[in-house]
C-alpha cells in the first residue's frame, strides 16, 4: 500500500545512471528498500494512514489514489531520465553535432493538456470532498475546544454542559461529534491524525471540526501550529468509550468534587485553596471537620494567566495524563492503573523544569516553592478528585 | 539607461571651476580598482554580483550550521542538545536565513552578474542603486544576526504568526530584529528588482528582441516583477508587526477588532510569490545548462518562457493554500485548491521540456550537468508531493508535519539549491577565469544528492506518521526514532558536500585558467573574456538568434550538417574594440546611505537617538548622492577630444 509508493520515491535517487558503479547502486538500493519496508511495518499511533471513522476515511479515499498516480508519474520521469542518460550520452570520437531541434508545438500542447486534464479530475474530487467533510451533521454532540499555552480544554455542551476536562477528550463511539475549536491566546492547531485533518485554533474565531470514531480506544494527537515555548508539549488524546461507558463517565463528571476526609487530604485542600485556586478551578464545596463549608474561590483573572485559565481539576484522577499530555498521571496513561507519583511530585516541585514555560510572563505554572510535606498533602487531596 | 549620446559628462559635471574627481565638493571621488576600497565603493554589476555571492554563501554556511544543530537535537527522542527556546530561535533563523539571506541574494548574485552580460549591456541601468541594494541586504542580514547578541534571536518562526509574535508572547527583542532586518533586506530586493527590470527592458543589445533573450534573463525578469509586487506586501505586514510590538497597535488582536488571520493573509500573499522568486532563477540556470551540455537548443523556448510568465501570474492566486487549516471556510478552500492544482501545469511543462531538450542530444556529464539533472529529478518529487497539498483535505493531514518539510526541501534544496550549484560550476570560469575542480565537484554532487534524499526522504514517512514540525523534541514509541537518525546522518552528508565545495572554491584560486569557452556554450555572455573587462564588451554585439554565441561558432554546410566554423578564441580576436567607453565612477554614497538604515532600526529597539543619527546619515548620504554626477570628470591625462566619435556610450544615468 502506502509503502509501495514511498519505496519507489526513495529508491529513485539510487537508480543513478553511473555505469561504473552498478554494484554500489545495487547495494544502496537493497539497503534502502529494507529501510522502507521496516518503515512500513511501523504503524505509528498517529499515522495518517490508519483512518478511523468516516471523516478521516473520506480524506484517505481522496488522497490515496493521488499517491499512486504520483508514484507512476514520478517513476515515468525517472525512467525517461535514466533512458536519456544512457541512450544519449556523448561517446568518444563522435564529432557529430545533434540536430538543433527548437520545439514541436503539437507535442507542447499535448503535454500541457494532459496534466491539465488529470488535475481537473483531481480538482473535481477535491472540491466535492471539501464540501462533504465540512457538512455539519444533524444534531451532533457539540464540544467546545479551547487551545491555550500549552494544553487543550474541552467544554461540553447540551445535556453534558458543565463537564470541563483537559487534554483527554472523552467521547462515545459511533456518535457524530462536532468540535468547536478556538483559542484563548495564540494560534494553535487541533489535530487527531486518525480521526480528521487538523483545524487551527484561532483567537477570536471558532472553527467547526467533525469527528466520529467507530471503535473504542485511545487516539493520540498534538498541537500542530507553532505556539511558542512548549509547542512540543501540547498533546491531546481522544478516549473513545462505548455508549454505556460514556454515560457512566459523564454522570461522574457532572458530580461536584468529592470532600476530603483523611487528615492529609484536608491539609492538602487547604493548601490548594491558598496556593492553587486562583488559577485552577474545582467545582463544588465541602464541609470541613469544624463544620465550616469550604468553597474554592472562583478563578481570579486579574492574578491568573494570560489565557485566563488553568486546567479544571474537579475530576483530575479520571484523566490518564497531565501537563498537556507531557506526563502520565497514571501508569501507562490509563486512569484505571495506579498513580504515577514520581512525575507528579517532580512537577509540583518545579513545573518549569519538567516542561518549558514562562510563568514570569504569566504563561504556565509557576514554581510554588512547596515543601515535601505540602506536596504529599496536595497529592493526597488531588487523589480524592476521582 | 542605455543612452547613447555624446560626452554626457559635460552636461552632468558641475559647472566649471570644480576640482576634477571631487564629489559633493568635499570628498575626493573614490578611484580604487583593486583592494578593499574598490569593493566598498564599487558600482560595477560584476563586483556587486560577487559581493552578493560571497555574502550569500557565508549566510548559507551559517544557516547550514543552524540546520545541523536542529538535526542533532532531533537525532533521538527527547533530545537534550538545545533547549526549547534555543531550538525555536534556531529553526526561525534557519528558515529566515536560507530564504532571505541565502537563496534570494544568491539568485541576485547570478542576476546581477549575468543579466547585463547576457543582454550585451555594459552595466545595469542604475549602478549606484545596485550597490545600495547590496549593502542594504548585507547590513539588513547582519542586523538580523545581531539579535543573538542583544537578548536573543527571533523565536516566532520565519512565518511569524500573530499573535505569538506579539511582545506579550515573545518578550525578547528577537522579533523586532526580524521585522526591521527583513524590512531593510526588502529594500535591497525592491531596488534590485526595479533596476533589473529597467535594465532588461531598455538595455538589450541591438537585435535582441524579448523572444531572443537568454532564458535565464527571462526567468530573472519574471522574478523581478514578482518582487516588485510582493515585497511591498511583506513590508506592510512587517510594519504592522513593528507598530504592534513597539507602539501598541492592535491589528491582530481580536479583542480590539483585529484579526490574527490578517497577518497570515498578508504574509502568504507575499510568501507564495516568494516561493517562485526562490525557484525561478534556478529554473533559468538549468534551462541554460541543459542545452549547453546536451548540445541542443532549449526545447520549446517560447513554452518555457510563457510557462515561467504563467507561473508569475498564477503565483498570485494560490496563497491561501498555506491556510487550508486556518479557518478560511470551505468555499475559499475549494477555490484555492483548484488554483493550486493548476499551477502545477506550467511547472510540469518545464520539466517535460527539459527532458525533451536532452532527448536526442549528446550529453556531457560535467558537474554542472549533474546538478541540473539532479534538479529535474528532485524537483519532480517536490512537485508531485506538492499536488498532495493542493488536495486540501489531504493537506489538512499533512500541513505542519514533517511531510511538508520534506516537500518544500525537495523544492527548495532539490530545486533551488541544486540549480544554484549548477550555476556555480557552469559560470565559475566566466566569473573568476578559473575552473573549479570537476572531480571534487562530482563528489560534492553525489554527497549532496544522497544527503538530501537521506535527510528529506524519510521526512515524508515521519510526517505521514504524524510527526509535527517546529517541535524541539518528540516522544519515543510514535515510529519516528529510526527515521530521525537517518535524517541527521543525511544532514551531515549534505554538510560534507557543501564543505567540499568551499574547499573547491578556495582551491580554484590557484586552479587551471579557464579557456574562453570551456563548455562550448551557447549564450551571449561567453562572447566576452573570462572574467569580462569592467565594460563587459569591447563593442556592443548585435544579436541575430536566441543562441547567438553558438550560431557564431556553428554553421550548416551544404548537406545541412552543423559544422564548427569558428572557435571562441577566433571570435574574440575578431572583435571590434571601441576606444570611447565611459563607465560610471565608483561612489561612497550607496554604502553610507545603506549603513544609516540599520542605525535607524537600532534606534527603534534601543534608544531613539540612534534613529536620529541614522536618519541624518541617510539624509546626508542621499543629498551627496543626488549631487554627485554619475561619471566623475576625467583626469587630464585621460582626456580626449570631447567631440570624438559618436559611438561613445555611457551605461547609466543613475
Amino acid at each position: 500500500m502506502t509503502s509501495g509508493f514511498r519505496a519507489r520515491r526513495h529508491a529513485a535517487p539510487t537508480i543513478e545512471p553511473v555505469r561504473s558503479r552498478p554494484r554500489r547502486v545495487a547495494v544502496a538500493g537493497v539497503a534502502l528498500l529494507g529501510l522502507v519496508l521496516a518503515g512500513c511495518a511501523n504503524k505509528g499511533p498517529e499515522s495518517t494512514f490508519r483512518p478511523e471513522g468516516k471523516y478521516a476515511q473520506k480524506i484517505d479515499n481522496l488522497a490515496r489514489p493521488w499517491f499512486y498516480i504520483a508514484g507512476v508519474v514520478g517513476l515515468l520521469v525517472f525512467g525517461v531520465v535514466v533512458y536519456i542518460i544512457f541512450k544519449y550520452r556523448a561517446r568518444a570520437g563522435d564529432e557529430r553535432v545533434p540536430r538543433q531541434l527548437h520545439g514541436n508545438t503539437p507535442l507542447e500542447i499535448m503535454w500541457t493538456a494532459a496534466p491539465a486534464v488529470l488535475l481537473t479530475v483531481m480538482a473535481y474530487f477535491t472540491v466535492t470532498t471539501v464540501i462533504s467533510v465540512n457538512k455539519t451533521a444533524k444534531s451532533p454532540m457539540v464540544i467546545e475546544v479551547y487551545g491555550q499555552q500549552w494544553w487543550w480544554e474541552y467544554d461540553y455542551t447540551g445535556p453534558y454542559a458543565g463537564i470541563v476536562t483537559a487534554t483527554d477528550l472523552v467521547i462515545p463511539a459511533k456518535t457524530e461529534i462536532q468540535l468547536k475549536i478556538s483559542s484563548r491566546d495564540v494560534v494553535h492547531s487541533y489535530w487527531l491524525p486518525r480521526l480528521n485533518g487538523k483545524r487551527d485554533a484561532v483567537p477570536g474565531r471558532t472553527q467547526p471540526m467533525n469527528i466520529e470514531a467507530d471503535t473504542p480506544g485511545v487516539y493520540m494527537g498534538q498541537c500542530t501550529e507553532f505556539c511558542g515555548l512548549s509547542h512540543a508539549n501540547m498533546r491531546e488524546r481522544v478516549i473513545v468509550l462505548s455508549e454505556a461507558d460514556f454515560a457512566t463517565w459523564a454522570a461522574n463528571q457532572l458530580k461536584p468534587a468529592a470532600a476530603p476526609t483523611d487528615a492529609a487530604a484536608v491539609r492538602g485542600a487547604q493548601s490548594f485553596a491558598q496556593r492553587c485556586s486562583s488559577c485552577h478551578q474545582i467545582n463544588g464545596s465541602y464541609v470541613d471537620a469544624a463544620g465550616k463549608t469550604v468553597q474554592f474561590a472562583p478563578v481570579d483573572a486579574s492574578v491568573s494567566l494570560v489565557s485566563g485559565v488553568a486546567p479544571n481539576l474537579t475530576h483530575l484522577m479520571s484523566r490518564g495524563v497531565f501537563a498537556g499530555g507531557t506526563y502520565d498521571l497514571h501508569v501507562d496513561g490509563d486512569p484505571a492503573k495506579p498513580l504515577n507519583r514520581p512525575d507528579l511530585e517532580a512537577w509540583l516541585r518545579n513545573p518549569s523544569s519538567r516542561k518549558p514555560m514562562a510563568p514570569d510572563e504569566r504563561r504556565g505554572m509557576p514554581n510554588l516553592g512547596l515543601t515535601e510535606s505540602q506536596i504529599d498533602d496536595l497529592i493526597a487531596y488531588l487523589s480524592t478528585l476521582k | 539607461m542605455a543612452i547613447i549620446e555624446r560626452k554626457p559628462s559635460l552636461e552632468l559635471a558641475p559647472a566649471g571651476g570644480v576640482t576634477p574627481r571631487a564629489a559633493a565638493g568635499v570628498f575626493a571621488r573614490p578611484t580604487s580598482e583593486t583592494g578593499w576600497k574598490s569593493w566598498v565603493t564599487t558600482i560595477d554589476h560584476k563586483k556587486i554580483g560577487i559581493l552578493y555571492g560571497v555574502s550569500a554563501l557565508f549566510f548559507f554556511l551559517v544557516g547550514g550550521v543552524e540546520a545541523l544543530l536542529i538535526r542533532l537535537q532531533l537525532a533521538q527522542p527527547n533530545g537534550k542538545i538545545l533547549g526549547a527556546h534555543t531550538y525555536n530561535e534556531m529553526f526561525t533563523m534557519h528558515g529566515t536565513t536560507m530564504i532571505f539571506l541565502f537563496v534570494m541574494p544568491m539568485a541576485a548574485a547570478f542576476g546581477n552578474y549575468m543579466v547585463p552580460l547576457q543582454i550585451g549591456a555594459r552595466d545595469v541601468a542604475f549602478p549606484r542603486l545596485n550597490a545600495f541594494g547590496f549593502w542594504c541586504f548585507l547590513f539588513g542580514g547582519c542586523f538580523l544576526y545581531l539579535s543573538w547578541f542583544f537578548g536573543g534571536a527571533p523565536d516566532g518562526g520565519w512565518f511569524a504568526y500573530a499573535p505569538n509574535t506579539g511582545s506579550l508572547f515573545s518578550s525578547s527583542h528577537g522579533m523586532d530584529f526580524y521585522a526591521l532586518g527583513l524590512q531593510i533586506t526588502g529594500i535591497a530586493s525592491l531596488t534590485g528588482a526595479i533596476n533589473l527590470i529597467v535594465t532588461i527592458l531598455n538595455m538589450r543589445a541591438p537585435g535582441m528582441t524579448l523572444m531572443k533573450m537568454p532564458i535565464f534573463t527571462w526567468m530573472v525578469l519574471v522574478v523581478q516583477f514578482l518582487l516588485v509586487f510582493a515585497i511591498p506586501v511583506i513590508s506592510v505586514a512587517l510594519f504592522l508587526l513593528l507598530f504592534w510590538r513597539q507602539f501598541g497597535a492592535r491589528f491582530f488582536d481580536p479583542g480590539s477588532g483585529g484579526d490574527p488571520l490578517l497577518w497570515q493573509h498578508l504574509f502568504w500573499l507575499f510568501g507564495h510569490p516568494e516561493v517562485y522568486v526562490l525557484i525561478l532563477p534556478s529554473f533559468g540556470i538549468v534551462s541554460e545548462v541543459l542545452p549547453v551540455f546536451s548540445k541542443k537548443p532549449l526545447f520549446g523556448y517560447p513554452f518555457v518562457v510563457f510557462s515561467g510568465v504563467a507561473i508569475g501570474f498564477m503565483g498570485w492566486g494560490v496563497w491561501a493554500h498555506h491556510m487550508f487549516a486556518s479557518g478560511i471556510g470551505p468555499i475559499s478552500v475549494a477555490v484555492f485548491s483548484a488554483t493550486t492544482m493548476f499551477i502545477a501545469v506550467p511547472t510540469g511543462v518545464k520539466i517535460i521540456n527539459w527532458l525533451a531538450t536532452m532527448w536526442g542530444g549528446k550529453l556531457q556529464f560535467t558537474t554542472a550537468m549533474h546538478f541540473a539533472i539532479g534538479l529535474v529529478v528532485m524537483f519532480t518529487i517536490g512537485g508531485l508531493s506538492g499536488v498532495t497539498h493542493a488536495i486540501s483535505p489531504s493537506d489538512t493531514q499533512q500541513t505542519d508535519t514533517y511531510y511538508i518539510v520534506a516537500h518544500f526541501h525537495y523544492v527548495l534544496f532539490g530545486g533551488a539549491v541544486l540549480g544554484l550549484f549548477a550555476g556555480f560550476f557552469y559560470w565559475w570560469p566566466k566569473v573568476f577565469g578559473r575552473m573549479l575542480d570537476e572531480r571534487l565537484g562530482k563528489i560534492t554532487f553525489w554527497l549532496m544528492l544522497i544527503g538530501l534524499n537521506l535527510t528529506f526522504g524519510p521526512m515524508h514517512i515521519v510526517g505521514l506518521q504524524g510527526q509535527p514540525r517546529r517541535q524541539y523534541h518528540y516522544a519515543t514509541g510514535l515510529g519516528f526514532d529510526m527515521w530521525n537518525v537517518i535524517e541527521t546522518i543525511g544532514a551531515f552528508t549534505i554538510a560534507s558536500g557543501v564543505g567540499l565545495f568551499v574547499i573547491n572554491a578556495i582551491k580554484s584560486r590557484k586552479g587551471p585558467k579557464a579557456a574562453l569557452d570551456p563548455w562550448d556554450a551557447r549564450s551571449l555572455e561567453w562572447l566576452s573574456s573570462n572574467p569580462p573587462p569592467p565594460h563587459n564588451y569591447d563593442s556592443t554585439p548585435t544579436v541575430h538568434s536566441i543562441d547567438e554565441f553558438f550560431h557564431r561558432k556553428y554553421e550548416e554546410d551544404e548537406a545541412g550538417e552543423l559544422k564548427k566554423v569558428a572557435t571562441a578564441e577566433e571570435l574574440y580576436e575578431k572583435r571590434v574594440i571601441d576606444e570611447h567607453i565611459h563607465m560610471p565612477s565608483p561612489s561612497y554614497w550607496p554604502i553610507v546611505v545603506a549603513f544609516g538604515l540599520p542605525v535607524v532600526a537600532a534606534g527603534l529597539i534601543f534608544s531613539r537617538w540612534f534613529s536620529v543619527v541614522g536618519g541624518l546619515t541617510v539624509l546626508l548620504g542621499l543629498y551627496a548622492w543626488a549631487l554627485e554626477p554619475a561619471t566623475a570628470p576625467e583626469l587630464p591625462d585621460q582626456h580626449h577630444d570631447p567631440e570624438g566619435p559618436a559611438s561613445t556610450e555611457v551605461a547609466t544615468v543613475g
